[in-house]
This record gives C-alpha cells, structure tokens and sequence, in this order.
C-alpha cells in the first residue's frame, strides 16, 4: 500500500504527461517519493510509461471511479446504496464476506482487484480503467434455498443495463455468463457474475454479488486469459452510430440503478417473475447444447427451458433432465470452432 | 422394459446426479426421480404411455444402497440448498475437512454451488468430523446430510 499511488493515477488518468517535479510539488514530497509511489502502481500490474524529460503517463486517458458520478447515474434510487470505493483489494466479493454485519446494499468497487475471484479458483482478470469490478451486499429474509434463481436474476440486470447503453449484441449464458457470439456463434466473454451466500437454512441470509465487466482490454491481456473474451468498447463498437466510449462511473451507476430494481422484484416474485425476460436474453434457448456436469460427464441435448428456481431443463435422448451445475456449449461448434456431425 | 434395464437406468440417475429421467420408448414411459427427502433411495414411476393405455402400472423399485446414518451418532450438518458439493475452494486446494479434522463454530466445512452460487457451509457446532458423506463433486439435494460431526 502507497498513500499516493492512487491520487497520483487520478492525476494521470487523464492520459497526458506529468513530470515528476510538478507531481512532486503539487503533493509536496520529494520525486523519490513520487518514483516510489509509481513502483508501487507497476506492481500492481499497471502499465506507466516514464520518459526522461517528460515525466509520467498512462498508455491512454481512463475513467477514474468517482463515487459522485456513480451515485448521480444511480439516479432516484441513489439513496438505497451504501457505495465504498477502494483504491486496492484482493477481491471485492471477499472483501464484503469478511466485514461483520456489512448494511443491507453496500456496494464495494475498487480501481484494481489483484486478485478478483472466479468460481472454483479461477480468477478474474481486471486492469486499471480496462475493467469494472465490483460487489454488492444484499441482505434477504429468507434462507439459502429461495435464492436459487438469484444467479439468474442478476443476469437481467446487466441486460437491462447494456441495452441501455445501447449495447444489443450481449446475450446470456446459462447461468449468467454475459457473452457476444461472434459469426461463429462462439462466445465471447464481456461480463460474468458470482455470487456468495452467508446464511442458514430458513435465513436470512446475505448475498454477496460480484461482477466483473470488460471495458476496454488491452490485445495481451485479452490474449492472456484461457477463454474467449471481449469488452464492452469493442461491442459497443459493432454498432456503427455508437463511437461514443462507455463512462465506467455511469455504467456502475446505471448497473446499481438495475440492480436495485431486479432485486427488489425478486424479492417479491422470485426468478419467476423475471424468467420471461431471462429466456428472451438466453443465446442458447431451443439449440442443441452439450453440457459438461461437474463430474467430467457429458450430456446432449436440447435447451427447453429453466425452471421457476432457475433450474436448466434439457430435453435429452434419455428425456427431460434438470441441471443446477454444468458448462453449457453450442453442439456443432466446439471450443476450436471445429463442426460436429450433426446428431452427434 | 425389462427389470435389467429399469435397474441400469436407476444407477444411471444415481451416478450422474440428474434428480429426474423421463425416457419414452415406444408405448412405454419410464421416469425416475431422485427423491428429495434424504436417506432414499430414487423413487420411480412406471407407467404406459398415455395415449394407449389408460391403466398405469407403478413398479416400486426395492432400495437398494440406503445409506444408514441413523446408526451414526452426532450432529448431522445438512444442506440448505440443492447444488454440487465441492470440499474444497478449488480443484487443486486442500479439502476444508477430512475425517478427524477439529472443526469449531463457524470453521467451513464445504461448498455448495448452485448456478455460480457459492454457499460455503459452516459448522454450527464445535467438534471432530465423524463422517463426510458425500464424494466431491456429487450433486445433494436440499437438506441432505452432508457430514456428521461429534
């Protein structure tokens, strides 16, 4: 930890120069103190180019999360959210689990997540202003078991929030990967969501909602991670009168203003009430899919529908079968891209 | 359908962990639930198809493997949700717990994940793992013991 890493980021977030002396004047330390502070930013895996004569300089202009911008984008429900901005965490999701009694709605974003999580030990790649990473608390009256079609609820929300932003390309995976299908009709990765619960039997119980969305990777760092990625800038991009870039601080906040409203539906309805919407986002509704279960067992079939717990139903050669676990994939294209024989 | 193959189709479900088969085949329909009740084994209907006969047959289907765990004493930690067990944060990590492990209130024992929901169950009491009595990986059901502890 570097007191002055991040305000000097701020500062540079601007995409230009600054020199080591005015950086130094303006926080009234030493450069060495600057040059120490920038080390500290490197370590953290942020990119700075530093050139002799001219000083310090981030590859290209970011967002910079601001928690007022975020909260005037969440709009009229602004009051419901207890919003923390975090300069540095492990994982944002953990960070939440290990606070005693976080109030109902905390939201916890950070500008760099060293080590963001991902199910099953995998993890979640983000980068200073090339990715929005963040968690929200939600506190629910009932136990464990109601909240099965949370994961999916969640899923509308971030629907809901890139048509807004004019982003119509996105559509879900079961159970709430947000992908792009390029020509191929493979998916690309642009959002995912995972979700920790604390809580009993009969509740209540606290959610815990990670989501991670790329905004903007840089070529190796897209390259770099073990599955077909894409962001937000490069989707948004498909749309030819879209050239405007996605400010991160509204998209947090207009994620939050949608995150209340689904949640809130939830709580009332369950997935039922949502599920309608949920099948029209899904990119695997009525295909032939494979699904790879937990125990390395592979099942053919056809999406028919999810249940009111959002629960995968399949129509098998063996008949209807109902999943809570399992990577799901298009038949006919496989991770290569290589086709199938139909019926295989 | 013969018997055979009813039992075949049974240890099917039971190994792959689906909690429900529904299989045609011509003017018979065969489906096979997993009961959501712990301690039984699947449950299974077996009936004709609608449309020809409208006499159903039902075939009770012995149990066969129950576990017993009534003969177990000690605190049975259930679970409360249905979804996969993992006793371990990842595949290359510890387990949380083996058999003999000292657990206290609130130590994690497993995982449970439903539709990237992760539910890391906790003691709710202290003592030493007696028994884990599901394989990792396994589907449970909601409110399946998942270990004992005395």
């Amino acid at each position: 930890m570097n007191k002055l890493t991040f305000p000097i980021l701020q500062l540079l977030a601007d995409g230009q120069f600054h020199s080591g002396e005015a950086l130094a004047q303006q926080f009234k330390v030493t450069r060495a103190t600057i040059w120490s502070a920038i080390k500290h930013a490197e370590a953290l895996g942020i990119t700075i180019f530093s050139v002799r004569g001219r000083g310090y300089k981030l590859p290209q202009a970011i967002d910079f999360l601001d928690k007022n911008l975020v909260l005037s984008a969440v709009g009229e429900q602004r009051e419901w959210i207890n919003l923390i901005i975090l300069d540095e965490v492990a994982s944002t999701n953990t960070y939440l689990m290990q606070q005693k009694n976080v109030p109902h709605a905390t939201c916890v974003a950070a500008h760099i997540q060293t080590n963001g999580k991902g199910r099953r030990g995998r993890t979640w790649v983000s980068q200073l202003g090339a990715s929005l990473t963040f968690s929200l608390a939600w506190r629910f009256q009932c136990g464990a078991a109601a909240l099965s079609g949370l994961s999916l609820a969640v899923g509308v929300a971030l629907m809901r929030t890139l048509a807004s932003l004019g982003v119509n390309q996105a559509q879900l995976k079961w159970p709430n990967d947000v992908l792009v299908l390029d020509e191929n009709r493979q998916g690309k990765k642009l959002a995912g969501i995972l979700i920790e619960l604390q809580g009993d039997l009969d509740g209540p119980s606290t959610a815990v909602i990670g989501i991670g969305i790329n905004l903007n990777l840089p070529k190796t760092v897209l390259e770099s991670i073990d599955q077909p990625t894409t962001d937000l800038n490069k989707t948004a991009a498909l749309n030819k009168n879209n050239n405007q870039p996605i400010n991160q601080n509204f998209l947090l906040g207009t994620l939050l203003k949608h995150l209340v409203s689904v949640l809130s539906n939830f709580e009332q309805l369950s997935f039922v009430g949502l599920r309608d919407e949920w099948l029209s986002y899904h990119a695997y509704h009525r295909q032939a899919v494979r699904m790879l279960l937990p125990n390395g067992t592979e099942v053919l079939g056809v999406v028919k529908n999810v249940a009111d717990d959002g629960i995968l139903l399949v129509d098998t050669p063996l008949g209807l079968q109902r999943f809570s676990a399992g990577e799901i994939s298009l038949r006919g294209v496989n991770m290569q891209g290589v086709r199938h024989v139909v019926g295989d | 359908m013969d018997l055979r193959k009813l039992k075949k189709l049974i240890d099917l479900v039971e190994e792959s962990g689906i909690s429900e088969l529904e299989l045609t085949e011509g003017e018979e329909k065969v489906r096979i639930s997993r009961a959501l009740m712990p301690n039984q084994a699947p449950m299974m209907q077996y009936m004709a198809a609608p449309q020809t006969a409208p006499v159903a047959q039902t075939v009770p289907v012995p149990s066969a493997a129950t576990p017993v765990i009534a003969e177990v004493e000690g605190h049975v930690v259930k679970s409360p949700m249905v979804g996969t067990f993992y006793r371990s944060s990842s595949p290359d990590a510890k387990p949380f717990v083996d058999v003999g492990t000292k657990v206290a209130v609130g130590d994690t024992l497993c995982i449970i994940e439903a539709m990237k929901l992760l539910n890391e169950i906790e003691s709710d009491v202290a003592g030493v793992v007696k028994k884990i009595l599901l394989e990792n990986g396994q589907p449970v059901e909601y409110g399946e013991p998942l270990f004992i502890i005395e």
